[in-house]
Parts: structure tokens; C-alpha cells; sequence
């Protein structure tokens, strides 16, 4: 394992403090299961650039700090020259976490667990479709340490409940000793894969989610290559509003682990919006949403796959959820 | 669309080595003067259950309580050589020698305790020797094995069991090079997504002829893990191999399957016995893998009539073909 300074937040504050002195050296953990195999990763096979980030600390300019909550997602896929100074724990500040709602919204703390998150009462109420997205994650013993923040953080292509919060338009409450606190749309978080726009001094404390109006449904698919303990080949999350008169009046498509970075279907969404989902319809948001994809990713080996089958994916979650009532 | 189709695979596997090449079992028998026992033998359990097997073995040749066995194995300075764990041959060959050496270990015992119970003929069983005509004469293998020790009379034996068969004819490869073969049939019933390439496999049925079942639920547990090891040769289990360099080289990618893949398995367990196994045993551990991936493909081919003729049967090769055959009607 690599030399690093650990340290357990007793409270944000102490957290703050602590991170507003070593920004940009600092990571951040909760359960751990991205960055524990990230730093073992990098201890193990990048012995050099470790001496680098050494001679870096012994001179004072230490530029690597990670944060570390459940680590669920940190690891596997993480970037491998992971060498920080400094590590702080957040998975004991009691009031990141746990799940509370308002008359009109939900808030998820960011060190809230998959499993609690499925075990949520207000979640299976309000906002099933995380918990659907967060029991797909791993196995067990992952969703027991893996954290509903890690998994929007660490903004891995291949996440699993990321795409649901996104479908949810979540917002991300993040705090910095400088600047206090700032509200950020979690789809203007997400710049490019494993990185986000949030500060080096910044730890997110809160995921806000708007409660869905009444009759509004929402569904969820992962396809993995075995049942557990597998990585998302793709995802799909999808909200929808139907009105009485047959019309779609909300409709928000997120595919998962087709794209660098996730993001909404809105060509495809506008398609349908308005319109009652004749299946000429949903044939062509299905097609638009595919070309929107693969218009950003390029054709790859994948590509022959990925196309068809997720358009496939899409369109039978589309028509179950329009069957539900 | 979700699919169903049933296909079967059988199989028939030569164990041990065959073809006049060595295939020797050995093993080295001690009764202490507690009259416990320690078997010392080369071969290796890595999980299967053989050592439980051979102390079965041991404990029924000398009638005594399996519990009372120590088996010492796979040290190279403890144990003669009994050959790898390979060819599903630790019950077939190391089992003969277990029996060829405790029954000469008997026979040893035998002597000491005729002279002393002056009964002739005698059986071991449970525990106590006596006479078949006079019952009431007898003596605990606890006393027998204190009444050695006291005479200073060495309890050990040491024997070999070898399974070499004549090599087939070298101009005609006829002839049987096989000491005994096993026999399986397996049936899998599988639903396959249509619109993702995934494949659910819903119920496996193995009939295995294994010969003898000495420990029927460790036959039962062999057969279910082999059926398991089949279903990820057959779905997911792939080396991917860039210029020598094994790409998936850790758990995380290289995808064996989990409980949740696991179907409901119904082993049947037939038992034909062999002419020179111990007690008629065949063998197992292969041919519990050997029939599953051709059942599945049988199975896949049932539900979608098409037949995929590379492994695995993954998303992408099986909705490859799914497109071809939708595109060619």
C-alpha cells in the first residue's frame, strides 16, 4: 500500500478545514471501493511515478489528494497514476448520511450506501428508480460499502445509479471552506470520464432530487454479462409522464455505459414529447437516440452490438412503463 | 423476445492416463498404538473431496470408525507419490492402492489377532474382530493395535495400485486404452433475450454413471460444480490476448459465473460398476463439465434454430447471429 496521510473528518467542518489546506493533493473516501483497488493499482504497477509524487511532497507542492467515502466506484476503473499525499474520510460525518424528504424533494446524503439506499423507505416511495438502479449495482458486500456519492463523483462511464440521478435531475450540493455552499446540476457536474467540475476543496454534502409529480413513472435496465458482480454493457433510465388524452408531457431518457460521459437523450426525448407513442414514433426516438450516441463515441468494435441493442432495451422499457398504471 | 429451447450433451471420458502411460497410485498405512490410523499419500484434494473418499476407503477395509483416520497428503517429504489430481482418477487409482495397502495391512493385524483371540477366519467391523463362528470371542481394534505395539510389531504397509493400460495399435490406433470410462447425458432448458443476446439458463438435468458413488452428496456437489464450470465455458468465460498479453487477466473481467447465474441442477447419479475401480468407481470430475457446454449450445440452437459454432456464447456472438438469421428471412 502507499504512503499517505490518512485522516477521519469527526465533522464537515473538520473536513472542510482539513481539505481547504491540501486541495489538489487531497483524495476523498467514503467506502473505498473505487479507490482502495485504484491505489493498488498504482502502487502496483507504477512504482515510478510514485517516486515522482514523492520528491513532489518532500518539496511542499503535493498535488494529489483523493476523497474517500464507500470506494464502490473509485477503484476498478480509475485512472492508474493514483499517488496521493493525503487521504480523507467523510464516512464518519454522521450528516452526510441517510435520506430525508421535504414535501417537495428528496436528499440523499452522499455517504448514504447502495444497500441503505434499497432499503430506503422514502426512496421505494418517491424515487423507486434508484432504488432499482442501486440494487444493480456488484454483489452484497459492494453495495453494503459502495456510496450513492462515489458513484456520481467518480463520474465512471460505466456507473450504475449516476444515469438514474441524472434522469432524476439531481442536483448536487457541494461545500468548500472558501466559498461556502453552491448548488450544481449533477449534468453540468460531469466533464469528461473520472473527472467532474467539483473544486479540489469541495466535498459534495447533499444530492437533491425533486419529488416526481403524481402519475409519473420511471423504469430501469442494466444488461451485464452474468447477474452479479458485473459491470454495466449498458444501462437504461427512463421517467415518464403520461396525461390523460394519451399524450407524453415528461420524458427523460439516460442510456448508461454507451458514452463517455452520461447524459440525457434529448433528441430523442423531443420526439416523443407531445405526442402519443404511436410505435412509428418511438421507432424513430429510438433511432435518433442511437445516432445521437454513436455520433459522440464513434464506430467501435462494440458499435455493431451496441446500436441495435440499445434501441432494443430502450423501446421495451419504454412500452412496459407505458403499460404500467 | 425471450426464447426457450432444451438441448442435450453427452459424453462418454476415459480416466486416468491411458495409452501405457504411468498412472500410479500410492499410499503408506500406519495404525498408531491408539489404534488410530494415518494414511500418508501423494495425491492432492484441492477441494473435491478426495481425502474424505480415501478415509472412507481405509475405514471400511479395516472396520473402523472414519473418524479415527488422519490422512496426510501432497508433501513430498511425507507422502509417496500418487501422481497428479488430473485424469479424474484420485477415487479409481488412488482408492485401488488405499485398498490393496489396508488389505494387506489387515491381513498383518489378522495374524497377531489369531493368535491372540485363538480363533481363526476373522472379519473387522466396527471397531472389534471376532470370529464369524464365535461371535462372543473377540477383541476392539484399540486392543489390537496396544497388543502390536507391546509385541513391537511394525503396523505399517506401504503399497502401490498400477493403473498403466497397453498402449492402442500404432499403425491402426485400435484397442482399448482406457482402463475404464465414464458415461454422462446432460439436458439444459435455457430462455434467450432475443433483443440483448443474453442467455438465461433455467434448469440443468445431469445423469452421470460414475460406477459406485462412495460419498453420493460429494458426487452430488462434483457434478453441480462441474455443471457451473460448463455454464461459464459456455456463456462468458473468454481469454482475451493482445500480442501475449492475457487482457482480462483478473476476476474482475474475466467472467466466471456467480450464485445468481447458477440454474437449478438435478444430479442423477447411475451406478454401473466398473470391473477394477474400487468397489466398481468410475470417476467424475471431468465428466461433470464435459457435457454442459454442448447441452447449452443444443439448447440455444433449440430456442433460436441457429447454430453458434464459436464460444462463448456471449451478448455479442450470440445477437450477431440473431441479426444474421433476422436479415437472411
Amino acid at each position: 500500500m502507499q504512503n499517505f496521510q490518512f485522516h477521519s473528518a469527526s465533522s464537515l467542518q473538520d473536513g472542510l478545514d482539513y481539505l481547504a489546506e491540501r486541495a489538489g493533493g487531497c483524495k476523498i473516501i467514503a467506502g473505498g471501493t473505487d479507490l482502495i483497488p485504484a491505489l493498488r493499482k498504482a502502487d502496483l504497477s507504477f512504482s515510478v511515478t510514485r517516486q515522482k509524487s514523492d520528491q513532489k511532497s518532500a518539496s511542499g507542492r503535493s498535488e494529489l489528494c483523493k476523497i474517500f467515502a464507500g470506494g464502490g466506484d473509485v477503484i476498478p476503473m480509475m485512472p492508474k497514476d493514483t499517488h496521493p499525499d493525503y487521504v480523507l474520510n467523510i464516512l464518519e460525518i454522521e450528516e452526510l448520511r441517510g435520506v430525508t424528504e421535504t414535501n417537495d424533494s428528496v436528499r440523499i446524503g452522499p455517504t448514504t450506501t447502495f444497500t441503505e439506499m434499497m432499503e430506503s423507505e422514502v426512496l421505494k416511495r418517491c424515487l423507486p428508480l434508484l432504488v432499482q438502479a442501486a440494487s444493480s449495482v456488484g454483489g452484497p458486500q459492494i453495495r453494503n460499502r459502495g456510496t450513492i456519492g462515489g458513484n456520481i463523483v467518480s463520474n465512471a462511464p460505466c456507473a450504475d445509479v449516476l444515469p438514474a440521478v441524472l434522469a432524476l435531475e439531481g442536483n448536487l450540493e457541494l461545500h468548500s471552506k472558501k466559498s461556502g455552499i453552491r448548488i450544481l446540476p449533477v449534468a453540468e457536474a460531469l466533464e469528461a470520464p473520472y473527472k467532474t467540475s467539483i473544486a479540489a476543496d469541495e466535498i459534495l454534502t447533499g444530492i437533491l432530487i425533486s419529488k416526481l409529480s403524481p402519475g409519473t413513472r420511471s423504469g430501469f435496465e442494466k444488461l451485464g454479462r452474468r447477474n452479479a458482480l458485473t459491470t454495466a454493457r449498458m444501462s437504461m433510465s427512463v421517467v415518464l409522464k403520461l396525461e390523460d388524452d394519451g399524450t407524453i408531457s415528461d420524458l427523460r431518457i439516460v442510456p448508461g455505459a454507451v458514452m463517455p460521459v452520461a447524459g440525457r437523450m434529448t433528441n430523442a426525448e423531443e420526439i416523443l414529447l407531445g405526442k402519443k407513442p404511436e410505435s412509428p414514433l418511438i421507432e424513430d426516438s429510438a433511432t435518433l437516440m442511437a445516432e445521437s450516441i454513436f455520433k459522440i463515441t464513434g464506430i467501435r468494435w462494440s458499435t455493431e452490438y451496441k446500436k441495435p441493442v440499445v434501441q432494443n432495451i430502450f423501446k421495451r422499457l419504454l412500452k412496459q412503463l407505458l403499460q404500467d398504471n | 423476445m425471450k426464447k426457450r429451447g432444451i438441448g442435450v450433451g453427452s459424453m462418454y471420458y476415459g480416466l486416468g492416463y491411458g495409452f501405457s502411460r504411468p498412472d500410479i497410485g500410492s499410499a503408506t498405512i500406519e495404525v498408531c498404538e491408539d489404534g488410530s490410523v494415518i494414511v500418508r499419500s501423494g495425491q492432492v484434494d484441492y477441494g473435491q473431496g478426495s481425502d474424505t473418499v480415501l478415509c472412507q476407503i481405509v475405514a471400511d477395509e479395516l472396520g473402523i470408525k472414519y473418524e479415527t483416520i488422519q490422512i496426510i497428503t501432497a508433501d513430498t517429504a511425507m507422502t509417496p507419490d500418487s501422481g497428479p489430481t488430473s485424469a479424474s482418477r484420485i477415487t479409481y487409482v488412488c482408492g485401488n492402492a488405499m485398498i490393496k495397502t489396508a488389505q494387506a495391512l489387515r491381513a498383518k493385524l489378522e495374524r497377531v489377532a489369531e493368535d491372540i483371540l485363538g480363533e481363526k477366519d476373522l472379519v473387522f467391523v466396527n471397531g472389534e474382530i471376532y470370529s464369524e463362528a464365535h461371535p462372543d470371542k473377540k477383541m476392539s481394534f484399540v486392543n489390537l493395535a496396544k497388543a502390536c505395539h507391546l509385541k513391537a510389531i511394525q503396523i505399517t504397509e506401504t503399497g502401490w495400485f498400477d493403473n498403466s493400460t497397453p498402449d492402442v495399435d500404432p499403425d491402426t490406433s485400435q484397442g482399448d486404452a482406457y482402463a475404464a470410462y465414464c458415461w454422462a447425458s446432460q439436458l439444459a432448458e435455457v430462455e434467450v433475450d432475443t433483443e440483448t443476446g443474453k442467455v438465461e439458463v433455467l434448469r440443468v438435468v445431469a445423469a452421470h454413471d460414475v460406477g459406485k458413488a462412495i460419498n453420493p452428496s460429494m458426487v452430488e456437489a462434483q457434478i453441480e460444480g462441474g455443471v457451473v464450470m460448463g455454464l461459464g465455458y459456455a456463456l462468458t468465460e473468454e481469454i482475451i490476448e493482445e500480442g501475449g498479453i492475457v487482457k482480462n487477466s483478473s476476476f474482475e473481467e474475466y467472467m466466471i459465473p456467480t450464485s445468481l447465474d447458477v440454474p437449478q441442477i438435478d444430479s442423477h447419479i447411475i451406478e454401473v460398476p466398473s470391473s477394477e475401480g474400487p468397489y466398481g468407481v468410475k470417476g467424475v470430475g471431468e465428466p461433470a463439465l464435459i457435457p454442459t457446454v454442448p447441452a447449452i449450445l443444443n439448447a440455444i440452437c433449440d430456442a433460436l434454430d441457429v447454430r453458434l459454432t464459436e464460444l462463448p456464447a456471449n451478448l455479442e456472438n450470440l445477437h450477431r447471429l440473431i441479426r444474421e438469421k433476422e436479415k437472411s428471412s
